[in-house]
């Protein structure tokens, strides 16, 4: 277990050097964000007195699914680096060392809360400065942050999972792409009161829906244990089936 | 009493045990290529041994095999007397492998590299900064090892590959296609590395398709082809078994008919001419293994005019690990290599 956690902390700093260590890496993932904020915010500012919002501003509304989908786009390639490994011989030279496989898997994983709260932490500062509401403070900029590098790790398996079945970059980024309605399906646009019945059967099973569900409340209306709660209960779900997949992806690859 | 003997007797096998044993080593691929078949060899403690063979005769899978990344289908393989497959683990701490593609992570620095799998192979903390010093010595690159490791050339990416196998001083190392893709000055400063860490006391398993490498650094050398040993011995052994000087004659001919008249023509010309033991066919003519060659061709070369023999070029040498691999298997290592193909972990 101890040697586990000291091989993750070695790797994981690699992975996250190699991600600060390239700017397009985060500035590429933000951008798209950043724009829909920006431009839907304006756009659509009317929209807010629509029934179903209960913010003062469209931003307000916006502002929590921008940081979700940050981070969605953030990890959708996270994958692709394992099969970089694969192919340039890195992995194999892992493998040739005395060290717990899973090591390397967690190592590609947990630097992935960090990373993907510090995307969120600048789509979070970049709303509040355009003028939405942060009304339970410090304390819930944490509770944001700290549920995107969860939703981060257990979002990641989608991209994982194909990269590590096909071997194949192309293929593994195409395939990610099919996760990419589930972001527009949910919540970050417009409230589920708006949707058509379909959708709001859909969204009852929308794991992305309750993260931003959550954050929203934490931006707009204060701390609010059911739908954290929610949020958390989601993210577990998530979490056990794309990991067990994962793992068993991994393990197929470096048996 | 019969079984306490051969205790004992095992027992005094075990002390003087080699450091890599093989026995019968088969892989056979998924779709039934047999990449190794039946392999057995074994390498002494201190020992320069190596696999020459041409691409795809299964020196890469060996090797693979020895350093834990592949299971066998069936045979047995320890190294430092452990079993690869029982204890896939204990092996990895024993032994260092630099792999034919270069693995280093190209957005560190030369030391970052170094670190992390010094730190993942668990070397003292105390001595992990004196040992990485120590390699960036004689590996030449204490200059650049705060530069990231994609500003580096093929030269200094190999020598960091090859430190980075070095650093818990492994007692066996693998080597497998060191100087692929290098130009001749780095092959020969890397040749001059790799005798030193062979000086030092570790052993050394490398496979190479050159035959100068093998040939300047291996004591000993297992010629491989289609997953096979065809012979073993020292390169010196080994050119004593051509024995003679290579004289190669290419023909000149406008097909493979006209070829194939002309060699069975000098056949004919030569038989009863002492001096040359054996003739042989190569890709442009023939090869002819002849016993003091300087005094010989004269002589040959008179007798080979007439019935419409073209002799086109006429080169001579010593033997080389080269003719060697062409006497046992009739085929040159540069003819066979252009069927490169890797076949992963499967």
């Amino acid at each position: 277990m101890i040697g586990v956690a000291y091989e993750t902390f070695l790797l994981g700093r690699r992975a996250f050097l190699r991600w600060a260590r390239v700017p397009g890496n985060w500035i590429s993932t933000l951008f798209f964000p950043l724009i829909q904020l920006v431009l839907f915010s304006q756009l659509f500012k009317d929209i807010i007195q629509l029934p179903g919002f209960k913010e003062s501003s469209y931003l307000a509304y916006l502002a929590p699914g921008q940081i979700v989908f940050a981070v969605f786009l953030g990890v959708s390639w996270v994958g692709i680096n394992l099969l970089m490994d694969y192919h340039n011989g890195y992995l194999d030279k892992l493998r040739v060392t005395p060290i717990n496989r899973i090591s390397i898997l967690f190592g590609e994983m947990v630097p992935l809360f960090v990373t993907c709260a510090m995307m969120a932490a600048v789509i979070l500062v970049t709303s509040l400065a355009l003028g939405a509401s942060l009304v339970t403070g410090i304390p819930g900029a944490l509770g944001i942050l700290a549920l995107s590098g969860l939703f981060g790790i257990a979002w990641a398996g989608t991209s994982f999972v194909p990269a590590l079945i096909t071997k194949n970059e192309q293929a593994a980024g195409s395939l990610s792409l099919l996760f990419f309605p589930l972001a527009f399906m949910s919540t970050a646009f417009v409230p589920v009161e708006r949707m058509p019945g379909w959708l709001q059967v859909v969204n009852n099973w929308n794991p992305i829906s309750y993260v931003i569900e959550a954050q929203r409340a934490l931006m707009s209306t204060g701390f609010d244990a059911g739908l954290i709660g929610k949020a958390l209960l989601a993210m577990a779900i998530l979490f056990i089936v794309t990991q067990a997949a994962t793992i068993w992806a991994f393990r197929r690859l470096t048996a | 009493m019969v079984t306490e003997t051969q205790q004992r007797l095992d027992e005094t096998h075990a002390a003087a045990a080699p450091v890599i044993e093989v026995r019968e080593l088969v892989k056979v691929y998924k779709g039934g290529t047999r990449a190794v078949d039946g392999v057995s060899f074994t390498v002494a403690e201190g020992e320069f041994f190596g696999f020459l063979g041409p691409n795809g005769a299964g020196k890469t899978t060996t090797i693979r095999i020895l350093a834990t990344l592949l299971r066998p289908t069936s045979g047995s393989a320890k190294v430092s007397g452990i079993d690869v497959l029982a204890h896939p683990g204990e092996v990895r701490r024993e032994v260092g492998f630099a792999m034919q593609t270069v693995a280093v992570d190209p957005l560190a620095t030369g030391r970052e590299n170094l670190e992390l799998i010094g730190r993942l192979r668990r070397v003292p903390a105390s001595e992990l900064q004196g040992r990485i010093d120590e390699l960036l010595v004689l590996m030449k690159l204490t200059e650049s090892q705060k530069k990231v490791v994609g500003t580096y050339s093929g030269g200094m990416k190999r020598r960091l590959d090859l430190a980075t196998a070095l650093l818990h001083r492994p007692k066996v190392l693998f080597l497998d296609e060191p100087t692929e893709g290098l130009d001749p000055q780095s092959r020969n400063a890397l040749w001059e590395e790799l005798e030193s860490v062979n000086r030092s006391g570790t052993t050394m398993f490398l496979t190479t398709h050159y035959m100068e490498e093998a040939d300047r650094l291996c004591k000993r050398i297992a010629i491989v082809d289609e997953g096979k040993i065809v012979v073993e011995g020292t390169p010196a052994e080994l050119k004593r078994t051509v024995g003679n000087d290579v004289v190669e004659l290419q023909l000149e001919a406008d097909s493979p008919n006209e070829l194939e008249r002309q060699r069975s023509g000098i056949g004919r010309m030569l038989e009863g001419f002492e001096p040359v033991a054996e003739i042989k066919s190569s890709p442009a003519g023939v090869q002819l293994y002849v016993s003091d060659a300087a005094a010989a061709i004269p002589e040959l070369v008179r007798r080979l005019d007439g019935d419409g023999i073209r002799i086109g070029a006429l080169t001579m040498h010593q033997p080389s690990l080269d003719d060697v691999f062409m006497r046992y298997t009739g085929k040159t290592i540069r003819e066979e290599q252009a069927n490169v193909h890797f076949t992963g972990w499967y």
